[in-house]
């Protein structure tokens, strides 16, 4: 030994310096958790809470069975058989919370292994994230197009197409490459770079972030429709109503239309029509082949079944089935449609088909027993709103003005029920038709209109005093107006311009929607009367 | 080799369950008779069949049931043991199936049903199959299409070999969309049973006439400025290359309360000849007060029958007090008339009425005369022409020999029963029915004995018996043929997208 060598010495006490600042080390060792925990977390709360309504709609538009019968077409289209894997595996939002679980396990699952074929490491390992912010965001970009008219098949189908094939290039690489270590996927973010750790979670977040602010300012009515459809699915009206409610400022078809479709059901159609904004900005959707389409495609067949026009709503619903191929909504809809008409071998048809399809057990439990039980039919809640509206007599679509659900309506000369006739005088209200309007309130002389048809007899009065006389209860909504007009008289000048702002205080208003709301529509069927085209806004 | 041991136990295995695939069904020991026949789908009870038809697989429509056995003897012999598992589907080796008929031909076939219920084994009531003596033309085309819209997407024409289960394209629209190339495939007909030549529209896209003539196939355009509309309803002349054609205005509308959803009226329609050898169309008869459509040639070729009625618009009246004719729908009566032909000098006599249904306030559409020429078999319905969505609608069928004129009453059914066709022998029809469920069409067959009387119909079997429930289309023009058609898919969808079509070249009368 080296009498030069030093014995070692005992430990000597940190100086107060080099403990703070191993303090403050210890400080910068803060437990972040995993990346892909997280990220799971998060994805899993974008795909069910976020967007769990949407992708369950999008389940309910498209169609999975294990008859082969049913799945002809569709395995005969280009990347027939992915389409169909991932509408297999779409299946499983029949419950979002569940699907959602299998979406985030494909796109967490997917992040992880991209990283790792890619062998991406330090700051490049931030790049894994891209492939799923692109999908979740292009998710979020399509809007209705993920799935109207277009191939649901694709929203698992592309996740899990990309999880195998990095699944297998990771178990290629795995098996010939001994330095290439799996990198952990549980262990928690203790390094010392936490700059880099907690930058790895900031990329997680963004991930779901962007994608939520996509919907949130590009296709804002995707996920209040949804819910509202989600909503009628459940029957559940009330909370249908009052989603269109809390987004009243929102002005898009869609919204409206189910909006009435729920009032129709609570019988606040004559009450609460114009409660929310009706201007109607556009909305992004096209049908296959890329080409814009009405969106009214895209509700038609509901409305003309909860307007009582069976038979129309069969129509549109075939016209579903042919251009889309089978699908949920479609047969859920023509079967209701054939238990109403007595149509028993052909719902009995549908329900077969419906017990071919995964999860649909519930749905089947509820309308199947009615089956040739017309007085099961007659009785249930829904169904007789449906019979309430159903026409009296028999005539051709081509009669009525295009959409048939208002057409029909708006010509309604006969009804079963007082609904009949409600529905018949909101439709006036909205397309501002106020002559016939007032004609067909004459059954209701001698009584108090519900609020919004007072509303639009008052208005009217100023130029048909009579109506003061023929109704009860007008005196107050006279008044009401004169304070409306005093108020708004500034206004009328732009009432395109100052619309939007004055809506938040005469929401609901009949005589606000006359002069403020709807205003291209309205111009719309002032131009289309002039040049004697027909049209219903 | 140490390796490929391991494989070998599992090879066995594949081999034994192979081997076990096709249960053997014995007859119950013991079981119990019930009064009344099994009711199956689809119902294949007491029917009279095709001794080259594919087996009748059916289903029994019994919940409680959990088995089946199904006996079918012959009363010239053979018999033939078969049955079903849970799904209680029975599926008929078609080797056996094939044996029993060819020797049961002109004889009848008893088939008794048993079925595994809760208590033991039910024996049902036995029926018959009559196995007639004469075959079907083994295929049969037609259309695959949503019930009747106005929108179409992935239709296409298909032949089905009756003798087994292949089904073949014969052409299909894209099965994705494509703006550009969507289009409608209708009216396929052929000449004498056999597709040396045969035609079919297309519309929209690529619209045209497509003749396939000795197996090759060209688009042309029948229609002009001297023609109401494009040619419609086609029918091959037996002897010559000449194609009587209906030219229609048709439209569709859709009742909002109805049980028959769909109404389809001709605006106004006339009738045309084609040349196909030299690609020229003549006026046949363009009456501005009449609506002639559906033409059919005589197996002789010497009558051109049609159906025609008076036009219910007066056209003399201005505008404003004409009805529409959606008013007038229900006023619509056709009545079958035919047209003397001339073979050398192509021309046409005097229209003779031959089914007056106006008078009875009733209306005839596609009339077809059988192969000996003597019956006139066509549709019956209230009113109006396109009776394939008109309940009231049943086969008919006049004796040209004694002008009598009765239903088909075994074969028809209390829905619509309506597309028909002769089979080259005249002893089936196939036609189309909405008897199943109402709302989607069916082929049907049904025996049409030497006296003129027909059998109860029978579903098109299907390999898998619930094909039908399954299935959201509709069978549209069902055409018996000798032969499988001659060109491919792909030869077709050449000849509809790389041309144009050629103009058939006007010829005034």
């Amino acid at each position: 030994m080296s009498k030069h060598h030093k014995k070692p010495s005992a430990p000597s006490a940190p100086k107060p310096q080099q403990k703070k600042a191993e303090e403050k080390k210890a400080k910068r060792r803060i437990i972040l958790p995993s990346p892909y925990i997280v990220m799971f977390v998060v994805v899993w709360a974008w795909a069910a809470l976020w967007y769990g309504d949407t992708l369950h709609i999008a389940r309910e538009f498209s169609f999975w069975s294990w008859d082969s019968t049913l799945m002809y077409y569709e395995k005969g289209r280009p990347w027939g058989e992915l389409w169909q894997i991932g509408l297999l595996l779409l299946q499983l939002y029949r419950w979002p919370a569940v699907g959602a679980l299998l979406l985030s396990l494909l796109i967490t699952g997917g992040t992880y292994l991209f990283g790792y074929c890619l062998r991406l490491r330090s700051w490049w390992q931030l790049l894994q994230y891209i492939p799923a912010l692109l999908y979740m965001s292009y998710t979020a970009y399509l809007g209705f197009d993920l799935y109207f008219e277009n191939e649901a098949g694709r929203i698992m189908g592309i996740p899990f197409l990309c999880f195998v094939v990095l699944l297998i290039i990771a178990l290629i690489i795995r098996s010939f490459s001994k330095h290439h270590r799996l990198p952990p996927i549980l262990r928690a973010q203790a390094g010392e770079n936490w700059k880099l750790s907690s930058t790895y979670l900031l990329a997680v977040v963004l991930t779901v972030a962007v994608p939520m602010l996509i919907s949130q300012l590009l296709r804002p009515y995707v996920r209040v429709t949804t819910k509202m459809q989600c909503c009628m699915e459940r029957q559940d009206w009330a909370k249908m109503a009052q989603t269109a409610r809390d987004h009243a400022e929102m002005s898009y078809r869609p919204i409206a239309a189910y909006y009435a479709i729920a009032l129709v059901q609570r019988g606040e159609i004559a009450t609460h029509l114009f409660d929310i904004r009706m201007d109607y900005d556009d909305v992004y959707i096209h049908e296959f082949g890329g080409t814009l389409c009405n969106v009214g495609d895209y509700y038609m067949e509901d409305c003309d079944f909860y307007a009582g026009l069976v038979e129309t709503s069969i129509h549109h619903a075939m016209e579903n089935l042919t251009m889309n191929g089978p699908n949920l909504r479609a047969l859920k809809l023509l079967t209701k449609c054939a238990l109403l008409n007595g149509e028993w071998e052909v719902a009995e048809k549908y329900f077969t088909i419906l017990h071919r399809v995964p999860f649909e057990g519930k749905w089947l439990k509820k309308y199947e027993p009615m089956l040739r039980d017309s007085a099961a039919v007659n009785s249930d809640p829904e169904f007789h709103m449906v019979r309430l509206t159903e026409p009296v007599h028999d005539n051709f679509e081509n009669n009525f003005e295009q959409p048939a659900f208002l057409g029909y309506n708006a010509a309604l000369l006969e009804g079963r029920s007082i609904n009949a006739l409600w529905n018949c005088l909101a439709v006036h209200l909205y397309s501002k038709s106020m002559p016939q309007f007032i004609y067909r309130c004459y059954p209701m002389r001698g009584t108090t209109p519900p609020e919004s048809f007072a509303e639009a007899l008052a208005l009217m009065s100023s130029k048909q005093p009579e109506l003061m006389q023929n109704f009860l209860g007008l005196e107050w909504q006279r008044e009401h107006l004169a304070r409306f007009a005093k108020e708004v008289k500034p206004y009328m000048k732009d009432r395109a311009k100052y619309a939007r702002e004055l809506f938040p205080k005469y929401k609901g208003y009949y005589p606000y929607y006359y002069f403020f709301g709807n205003l291209k529509a309205t111009k719309r069927q002032e131009e289309a009367r002039k040049s004697s085209s027909s049209g219903v806004n | 080799m140490k390796r490929l041991s391991y494989l070998l136990p599992l090879l066995l295995v594949a081999l034994l369950m192979a081997a076990c695939g096709k249960k053997k069904y014995s007859i119950p020991a013991k079981s119990v008779e019930y009064e009344e026949q099994a009711v199956t789908y689809p119902d294949y009870n007491d029917v009279t069949i095709p001794p080259n038809i594919a087996p009748l697989n059916f289903m029994l429509r019994e919940k409680a049931a959990t088995e089946l056995v199904v006996v079918y003897k012959g009363d010239k012999g053979g018999e033939l043991v078969t049955g079903g598992g849970e799904d209680l589907k029975v599926k008929i080796d078609t080797t056996e199936w094939r044996a029993l008929l060819q020797a049961n031909k002109g004889a009848d076939v008893t088939v008794t049903v048993y079925a595994h219920m809760p208590g033991g084994w039910r024996k049902y009531k036995s029926h018959k199959l009559s196995v007639a003596e004469e075959d079907i033309d083994p295929y049969l085309s037609y259309r695959l299409i949503e019930p009747g819209y106005v929108l179409y997407r992935q239709l296409g024409l298909y032949q089905r070999n009756l003798t087994n289960w292949t089904e073949a394209i014969i052409y299909e629209n894209t099965r994705t969309y494509e703006e550009d190339n969507n289009h409608c495939i209708n009216c396929h007909n052929y000449q004498n049973y056999s597709t040396k030549n045969m035609l079919f529209h297309v519309r929209a896209n690529h619209g045209g006439t497509v003749l396939v003539m000795d197996g090759k196939a060209r688009k042309v355009q029948i229609q002009g400025d001297s023609l109401l509309a494009s040619g419609v309803y086609p029918s091959w002349h037996p002897k010559k290359n000449l194609v009587a054609i209906s030219t229609n205005k048709t439209g569709q509308v859709f009742h909002i309360k109805h049980p028959e959803k769909i109404e389809v009226m001709d605006e106004a329609s006339d009738l045309l000849l084609y040349d196909a050898d030299k690609n020229e169309v003549r006026v046949v008869l363009d009456s501005s007060t009449e609506l002639e459509t559906f033409p059919c040639w005589s197996p002789d070729g010497n009558w051109l029958y049609y159906c025609v009625a008076t036009d219910p618009i007066d056209h003399t009246l201005p505008d404003s007090l004409q009805s529409t004719m959606m008013v007038q729908y229900e006023n619509l009566h056709y009545d079958v008339k035919r047209l003397s032909f001339d073979l050398q000098t192509l021309q046409f006599g005097e229209p003779e009425t031959v089914i007056d249904c106006s008078t009875r306030g009733r209306s005839a559409s596609f009339p077809r005369i059988s192969p000996d020429g003597r019956y006139l078999l066509y549709a019956e319905g209230d009113y109006g022409q396109f009776h394939i969505w008109h309940r009231s609608s049943d086969l008919f069928v006049k004796d040209l020999s004694n002008d009598s004129i009765y239903p088909l009453t075994e074969a028809n059914s209390p829905d619509v029963d309506s597309y028909h066709s002769w089979s080259s022998n005249g002893r089936w029809i196939v036609f189309s029915t909405r008897r199943m469920d109402g709302n989607y069409t069916r082929p049907f067959i049904t025996y049409f004995d030497s006296e003129g009387r027909s059998r109860k119909a029978f579903c098109l079997p299907q390999e898998d018996p619930e094909q039908n429930i399954m299935l959201l289309k509709s069978y549209n023009v069902p055409e018996l043929t000798k032969d499988a058609v001659r060109v491919t898919p792909s030869a077709l969808r050449r000849c509809i997208y790389d041309s144009d079509g050629e103009k058939a070249k006007y010829i005034s009368r």
